[in-house]
């Protein structure tokens, strides 16, 4: 596992040990990339900040709170409108974006006064919502505005409001990853144990590391719910603020997403002896697994077990009519964040599809060990990426598509190369039995869209083909495979609706008797 | 008969590194406690010894372990061939590989960080 050296980055020697290639027989023990580390000067970045960290990935997808950046009216753009994560409260947190609006002049006089009357400003505007997170920004930490004074000030003229106030300027960490950090302990010193929830069933736990992407988090809540599981807190996709400071009454933390939320889990096991059981929520054999676990720790397995059985039949058949069209073709997976981990091996297993490359924006090693684990040999590994580098791999490694966010995703694309935003989703949720084949409909489609075919025809010198006619995705897809297969009765395409979400608000659940409260009793 | 051993020691690790997490906490000692403790009660499942999980730390080794165990059982049949003896055996060797691969030979440079 060679370190690789980019052809566009021999100027900036530095960026040799930011990117490998698995070889023959190696493994993580020969070469690992460097990670979350200070950029290098002289590359460019695509990495987001501390703050954004903090607020964009963390923090916003909390859906019943203010979110209130001290700070220059941009600092609240970043990232924002890019990222689904939607809620079942009409998605107040996506609607609405709030900062004080910092100037040149609050910079030279302190912005405490203006922050004090935004936070009231903003409570008085929406007064059904009484809860906020006040987060720091690089231009308020740099002049030193107390922003703890101002919200207990605030909490103390207005008692039925409550202020989280995180701490997390955009240089308070090399990356993304250093606000993640910053936010679990902010959120576990300051609001965990201050309300005590009510307790309806004898399995409780806490989902964390999930931010419902298009729903996500109501798929997999859904599973908890036929289990008879009560899921106190969802840290933080479509979570609500009071729910997560009674985090600490829950009898197992499931952990989805490691790196941007493992502090709170293993804090809470430090503090009140929670353990922690992480998970996979993508793929057929994975999620079974992950459903089974969480069955076995509360000795409800073939509660467990009966959703596998139901939602394997319902849903494999259609898994493999895209199995079947999917077979070989190569992926860059460069999604950011823990999809590097969750779909490098699952997409293989259920799809066929073969990861050729990974990366990561702002992981940290172990981040890398984890995906580079589930590759197979020949894939290219990098760290924090720019451009340049971007599409002189996707020139190396030619893939048939490509998984990554909406930036990358667009200069994919000026290469012909077809993306799918792995970070908001094209049609998702993709979490889940039915999300998954969603996922790989997504796929087929990018992969096999005729339209797509047509970009590859150079209209400046190419004669624009007038003897062939339209074709059709199952025209491209199908051609080389049987008639047993084309034929098979048994496998279809995606059958599911639109939109899978709203009917699961609606939904109501089996009543499992509470054994253990009962008795007590 | 070594090199059997290698091999299907190399087969477990395989299945390890592409379908589990557990071994991949963020710090050395964290890798140690997850190692120890799932890969012992896997190996106690495989062997039909009893099995502590009165601690809910204790419950969740367990509950990756009786996964793990049912993985290798149904994917690898000559695990079904072994006896006790060798199932020990097998499973001290890939106890010692994945210790290798995750803390051992590990270049994380984080994992020995005193902080999160």
């Amino acid at each position: 596992m060679p370190y690789h050296k980019f052809k566009c980055s021999e100027c900036i020697p530095e960026r040799e040990k930011h990117a490998v290639i698995k070889g023959p027989g190696e493994d993580i023990t020969s070469a690992l990339p460097l990670g979350y580390l200070n950029t290098i000067p002289g590359s460019i970045s695509e990495r987001g900040c501390a703050y954004c960290g903090a607020k964009h990935v963390i923090g916003t997808p909390m859906k019943d709170v203010i979110h209130m950046s001290h700070g220059p009216v941009g600092c609240t753009y970043d990232t924002w409108q890019t990222k689904r994560y939607i809620s079942d409260n009409d998605n107040f947190q996506l609607k609405y974006t709030y900062a004080t609006d910092m100037k040149e002049k609050h910079i030279i006089f302190g912005a405490e006064k203006l922050l004090k009357q935004n936070i009231i400003e903003a409570f008085k505007a929406f007064p059904k919502i009484k809860r906020m997170t006040l987060y720091q920004t690089c231009a308020s930490a740099l002049i030193g505005d107390d922003i703890n004074a101002i919200a207990s000030e605030v909490m103390e003229e207005m008692p039925d409001v409550d202020i989280f106030v995180c701490n997390s300027p955009g240089f308070g960490g090399p990356s993304q990853s250093g606000g993640h950090h910053k936010i679990n302990i902010a959120w576990i010193n300051q609001k965990v144990g201050n309300v005590e929830p009510k307790i309806t069933s004898d399995y409780v736990i806490n989902y964390v590391g999930e931010y419902n992407i298009q729903g996500d988090q109501e798929v997999m809540v859904d599973y908890f719910k036929r289990m008879g599981i009560q899921v106190l807190s969802t840290f933080t996709g479509n979570g609500s603020y009071d729910d997560l400071r009674s985090m600490h009454r829950a009898h197992l933390n499931v952990l989805e997403c490691a790196r941007s939320a493992e502090y709170i889990c293993n804090e809470l096991k430090v503090r009140y002896g929670t353990p922690r059981l992480d998970i996979d929520g993508f793929g057929f054999e994975a999620l079974s697994n992950s459903l089974r676990k969480v069955g076995l720790f509360f000795g409800i397995e073939d509660r467990a077990q009966a959703i596998i059985d139901e939602e394997t039949a319902r849903w494999k058949p259609e898994m493999d009519w895209y199995k079947e069209r999917l077979q070989g073709k190569k992926v860059c997976l460069w999604p950011g964040g823990s999809k590097l981990w969750h779909w490098a091996h699952a997409i293989r297993e259920d799809m066929g599809v073969n990861v050729v490359s990974v990366y990561t924006k702002f992981g940290h090693q172990g981040d890398m060990e984890k995906g580079i684990a589930r590759c197979e040999e020949g894939a290219l590994a990098i760290d924090d990426p720019n451009e340049l580098e971007a599409l002189e791999a996707m020139e190396m490694l030619k893939p048939d598509i490509i998984f990554t966010g909406k930036r990358p995703g667009e200069v994919a694309k000026k290469i012909r190369v077809p993306y799918l935003n792995a970070h908001a989703y094209h049609n998702g949720p993709y979490k889940g039995y039915e999300g998954w084949v969603r996922f790989a409909r997504d796929i087929y489609n990018a992969i096999y869209s005729p339209i797509h075919q047509l970009s590859f025809v150079d209209i400046s010198k190419d004669e624009i083909p007038t003897d062939t006619s339209f074709l059709t995705q199952k025209m491209i897809s199908d051609v080389n495979l049987s008639e047993e297969v084309t034929a098979s009765k048994e496998l279809r395409e995606y059958t599911g609706n639109y939109d899978t979400i709203t009917a699961l608000r609606n939904k109501t659940y089996p009543d499992f008797p509470a054994e253990k409260r009962l008795s007590a009793v | 008969m070594e090199d059997m051993m290698k091999d299907r020691v190399e087969q477990l690790v395989d299945y390890i590194m592409k379908n589990c997490l557990w071994q991949f906490h963020s710090r050395a000692w964290d890798r140690e406690k997850q190692n120890e403790g799932i890969l012992t009660k896997t190996m106690q499942i495989l062997c039909e010894e009893p099995v502590e999980k009165e601690t809910p730390t204790d419950k969740c080794y367990w509950v990756d372990a009786v996964c793990l165990a049912d993985a290798f059982k149904s994917r690898y049949a000559w695990m079904a061939t072994l006896d006790k003896g060798e199932i020990k055996l097998l499973m001290q060797g890939l106890k010692d590989r994945i210790d290798y691969l995750t803390i051992k030979g590990s270049l994380n440079a984080e994992l020995t960080d005193p902080h999160y």
